[in-house]
């Protein structure tokens, strides 16, 4: 009797044939002992069939996999998946299944647009409350710019519904007339605000298509600017504007990034590829006022974007080719990587990234300005990478660098130090002595190559260290 | 909390970010807290500048009342027998009465409310009395008032140190005091000496608790973190009204005022006695010099790889890390890199310590800020690059004026301008410090990491000019909600401290103040005729007493 109800529960949703659950095994690396393979811990989200035999879920169901099943919702058996695309920056992947046949009795989903604001949605998915499908429905209550939180810096067009988004819905599909208008990704937990759920909407879904047609997923192109709007009257007179309500101001220009060097901080963009930007900083596309960075957004590496501006007042046209900015992945979550490193006479030594900060918390304030301020106070020049002595493994070989703990390193053996590679560069070199400077007042930590050598097989065992380096 | 799905969750950035220019609950300084919060770590301070560090615990902890636990049933007492010197003491002690009201730095022309404290002052020689200084910072009104009979006079303050955290005061009438008697200080004092400290029955009756000198050492003062010398003593003490300052006696004589307690372990930091004398001696000159700092940070050298590499073959020393530009020891030519083998005839040890005659091992920074005064040479012998030299070094106090972003702000009033609901500060410690007890987490970071690390900074301003908030009006349209941004120039020109930014506001730019920002958003304008036809409104509006204060 029951099998019956499921089963005509089953049939009733024609989605059926399209969701699978997906169940990931996952190995988190572990950044405060980075030689370590780290803990392994399981998950399950849900994911739809798309054209060409593939499955589309979320990045971060998928992320740090190491085992993969899929399975549908006729045929609980699990079978082995596959990454094929993975993109961090919007939280979107592509799975293939292997075995022969998987595909053949499900149907792929068809993409749709924007949804209007009020109409109905409804979202698929395993959450959690039971194993098996289930359906949530809600309406559109917002389409608008937000952060997606898998990698904690990307922010894309989003929209929020209020249908219940729980745990294990992350990459079902929302659908509404027979086709899929998001891919279901985060929410608000109660305690914080109700019925807010967000999906990633159509726009960036069919972007990620486009860019992997080539076989390869490039990041997200930025022109890597900030401006502000304009509303101060006092502001716009004397930018020389007119009362129109249009142009934003600059306020900087990132280096390294697509309009580094071509763009100047004062600038007032007009218009972006003829497209008139409100004094908001909006513009009007096909699917109403979006935010002006969504003009960038659809476009990709080395495309091109026109922009109208004013310059002290003269009018100017600018035309730039976008690239993905590298300074900003700094504060942008990593998956899919082994943490690097340096282990030398006891002392790890470690890039500072967003999954190191998580994993470290550090208070010291030289670290979290660097880290902090690395694009704005454009540190990156001096440094590409933030080198820190980030643990000691404690010997007599390192007894007095206990007072070093998350300092920067700035020097070795009179060599700058700009990234990793030149730590390994350095203790590679013979010497009598590894004069090691950290950045802001300090003793040099000296540690004597006889010592080093001496402690290494010691430290080494005594503190299971697998492996001395990671470049 | 944003929850990717797979049990996974995290929260999205900004997403309870709270609201920092409304700072609902800025640090109080009148919560008499968890005093043992007030307790430092006194010997990481010793190997930190004096200078070039900050002790975010004694920030919150400035102004702490003393907390007592409050009497028991039961009275604990020591098993030594009371003192019998003391009990004439109370002719040498007086309750002082402070009314106190410190700036808003959040909304700087106007005053917190104001509160009271009590303590005790102890009479010296010359008719004055001694307190801390923390028990009449930022005074309104002071009043004396004598054990038993609850006479009063008010007083005023001669002479106050905030860095020794001591002050001076002279009743109104002189006469006041008459019969009372002076007390002495104790310069004999070592460790294992007990002593006694004193409080005031409501009877006006002395309450006596007797404790032993455990420690003498430099510790960390409440402000500016000043490493100077302390008197830590183990007693059970007991709540009493009026407790803010405490004097602790021996055999008649002042060995120090009370500063800190700890109530669970019993133990009290007192300013000890040659703090006091040194103060004492600096006051009675006609030009106040107070405390001298060499002005450099310095290591231990205790490891010997870096003894080794450095080729020091003595057994002492420690390792200069910084020089404070301008100061005390830049001047006389000491750098980076030396080894500071011994300060006037003293030879240093391996984590910057002398024998004392009197209290043994002590930091060397008590022969540079207390044994010897401003003004006077005192010879570094140093190690640098194989050999060694002899450098002798003026003492000099440090200049506040040339401060870039000052640790205190005390009974002066911060200054500020507003132009068009555009609040102008410059930035100091008292600012950040509105954030509470977490202010180094809490408050607007980029102004924390400017006050950190002021003395890496190119020494091309004075101070570190902002805009602390905008109130909100017809000229400040979409301008609302900025705030914590630092101003690099106000129409063209350079702004290195206030009186810069109100010189530059006379010369609007085509009718336009422009206020250039070190982030974003970069550019403010505002109408230079619209804002001053304004003035009297925004004035009105907002209650402002007066559009700056310079």
């Amino acid at each position: 009797m029951i099998a019956a109800v499921v089963a005509g529960v089953a049939q009733a949703s024609p989605v059926a044939k399209s969701l699978v659950r997906i169940e990931a095994t996952s190995q988190e690396p572990d950044y405060k002992a980075p030689w370590n393979p780290g803990e392994v811990s399981g998950g399950v989200g849900a994911g739809f069939v798309i054209s060409g035999n593939r499955i589309m879920t979320n990045a971060h169901v998928v992320s740090n996999a190491r085992f993969l099943t899929v399975s549908k919702e006729s045929d609980p058996k699990p079978r082995q998946a596959r990454v094929l695309f993975i993109a961090h920056d919007c939280d979107l992947a592509v799975l293939a299944v292997d075995e022969p046949g998987f595909f053949k009795d499900t149907a792929a989903l068809d993409l749709g647009g924007i949804p209007a604001i009020e109409s109905v949605v409804s979202v698929y998915g395993y959450p959690i409350g039971g194993s098996r499908l289930s359906v949530t429905k809600g309406i559109v209550s917002r389409i608008d710019f937000q952060t997606y939180s898998h990698s904690g810096m990307d922010s894309h067009l989003t929209i929020q519904i209020d249908a219940a988004i729980n745990p294990g819905n992350s990459g079902g599909p929302v659908m509404q007339n027979g086709k899929v208008v998001g891919v279901a990704f985060q929410g608000y937990s109660g305690d914080v605000a109700q019925n807010v759920g967000y999906m990633i909407p159509t726009p960036v879904i069919k972007r990620f298509l486009k860019d992997i047609e080539d076989g390869h997923y490039d990041r997200y192109v930025d022109l890597a600017l900030s401006y502000q709007t304009l509303f101060n009257p006092a502001a716009r007179k004397a930018l020389g504007l007119k009362d129109d309500d249009l142009g934003v101001l600059v306020g900087s220009v990132y280096g390294g990034g697509s309009a580094d060097g071509i763009v100047k901080p004062g600038d007032v963009l007009l218009s972006i590829d003829g497209l008139p930007i409100s004094s908001n900083a909006t513009i009007s596309l096909d699917d109403g006022t979006v935010p002006l960075a969504e003009a960038v957004e659809r476009k990709f590496k080395g495309d091109h974007v026109t922009l109208d501006i004013l310059r002290e007042g003269k009018p100017q046209q600018l035309k730039i080719a976008l690239s993905d900015p590298w300074p900003f992945n700094l504060h942008s979550n990593v998956y899919d990587e082994e943490p690097r490193f340096v282990v030398f006479g006891g002392l790890i030594f470690q890039p500072v990234d967003q999954n190191f900060m998580t994993a470290h918390q550090p208070d010291d304030l030289r670290l979290r300005y660097m880290f902090d301020f690395f694009i704005e106070d454009k540190i990156y020049k001096e440094r590409p990478e933030i080198i820190v002595l980030s643990g000691i493994l404690a010997d007599p070989v390192n007894a007095y660098a206990n007072d070093f703990r998350y300092a920067i390193v700035d020097e070795i053996n009179g060599t700058k130090i700009k990234r990793l590679s030149d730590v390994a560069e350095q203790f590679a070199k013979p010497a009598d002595y590894y004069v090691i400077k950290m950045a802001g007042a300090g003793r040099p930590i000296v540690l004597e190559r006889k010592a080093v050598e001496e402690a290494r097989k010691r430290i080494l065992s005594r503190y299971a260290v697998t492996k001395e380096q990671n470049l | 909390m944003i929850a990717p799905c797979p049990a996974e969750t995290t929260v999205p950035k900004n997403s309870r970010r709270p609201v920092l220019a409304a700072c609902p609950n800025p640090c109080n300084n009148t919560t008499p807290g968890s005093v043992a919060q007030a307790f430092q770590p006194v010997l990481e301070a010793v190997h930190r500048l004096e200078s070039l560090c900050h002790f975010p615990a004694i920030a919150g902890a400035i102004f702490m009342a003393l907390c007592l636990p409050a009497m028991a049933g039961v009275t604990p007492q020591p098993a030594i027998a009371p003192d019998k010197t003391v009990e004439t003491s109370n002719a040498s002690i007086l309750r002082v009465n402070s009314t106190d009201q410190a700036y808003d730095f959040l909304r700087p022309w106007t005053k917190k409310a104001p509160f009271s404290r009590r303590g005790l002052g102890t009479l010296i020689e010359g008719g004055r009395i001694l307190v801390t200084a923390e028990l009449v910072a930022n005074n309104t009104f002071i009043e004396l008032e004598k054990a038993g009979t609850a006479e009063k006079s008010s007083a005023t303050v001669e002479r106050v140190d905030y860095e020794c955290n001591l002050a001076v005061l002279r009743p109104a009438d002189p006469a006041f005091i008459a019969g009372m008697k002076p007390m002495a200080l104790d310069r004999g004092v070592r460790v294992g000496d007990r002593a006694t400290v004193l409080q005031l029955e409501p009877n006006g009756e002395i309450a006596q608790t007797l404790g032993i000198v455990t420690s003498i050492a430099v510790g960390a003062y409440p402000l500016d973190n000043m490493g100077l010398l302390l008197f830590r003593l183990s007693a059970p003490m007991q709540q009493r009204d009026g407790s803010f300052t405490l004097p602790a006696v021996r055999d008649g004589k002042l060995l120090g005022l009370l500063m800190r307690y700890d109530a669970r372990s019993q133990t009290a930091d007192l300013i000890s006695s040659p703090v006091i004398e040194h103060f004492l001696g600096e006051a009675a000159k006609g030009n106040y010099g107070g405390f001298a700092r060499a002005g450099i940070a310095f290591s231990a050298t205790r490891d010997p790889q870096l003894r080794r590499f450095i080729g020091l073959k003595e057994p002492g020393g420690v390792y200069v890390t910084d020089v404070l530009t301008g100061g005390a020891a830049d001047k006389a030519g000491l750098r980076k890199g030396d080894v500071i083998l011994a300060v006037g005839g003293k030879a240093i040890d391996q984590d910057g310590n002398y024998e004392d005659p009197a209290f043994g091992r002590i930091a060397f920074s008590h022969l540079t800020n207390t044994v010897s005064h401003p003004g006077d040479t005192l010879a570094f012998r140093v190690f640098r690059e194989g050999k060694t030299l002899e450098i002798p070094v003026k003492m000099e106090p440090r200049d506040h004026s040339k401060i870039l972003s000052e640790s205190y702000v005390v009974d002066r009033a911060p200054r500020y301008i507003v132009l068009g609901g555009v609040v102008f500060m410059e930035l100091s410690r008292p600012y950040l410090q509105e954030w509470g007890g977490d202010w180094v987490k809490e408050a607007p970071q980029r102004l924390v990491f400017y006050d950190a690390f002021q003395n890496e900074l190119p020494q091309d301003r004075d101070k570190i000019v902002f805009i602390s908030q905008i109130l909100p009006s017809q000229d400040t349209i979409g301008y609302e909600g900025l705030d914590n941004l630092v101003v690099s120039k106000v129409n063209g020109r350079e702004i290195r401290n206030l009186n810069d930014l109100a010189e530059a506001a006379k010369h609007p730019v085509n009718g336009f103040q422009k206020i250039e920002l070190e982030a974003d958003p970069g550019v403010l304008f505002l109408d230079a005729a619209a804002i001053e036809a304004n003035r009297e409104k925004l004035i009105k509006k907002y209650a402002l007493p007066a559009l700056q204060r310079l």
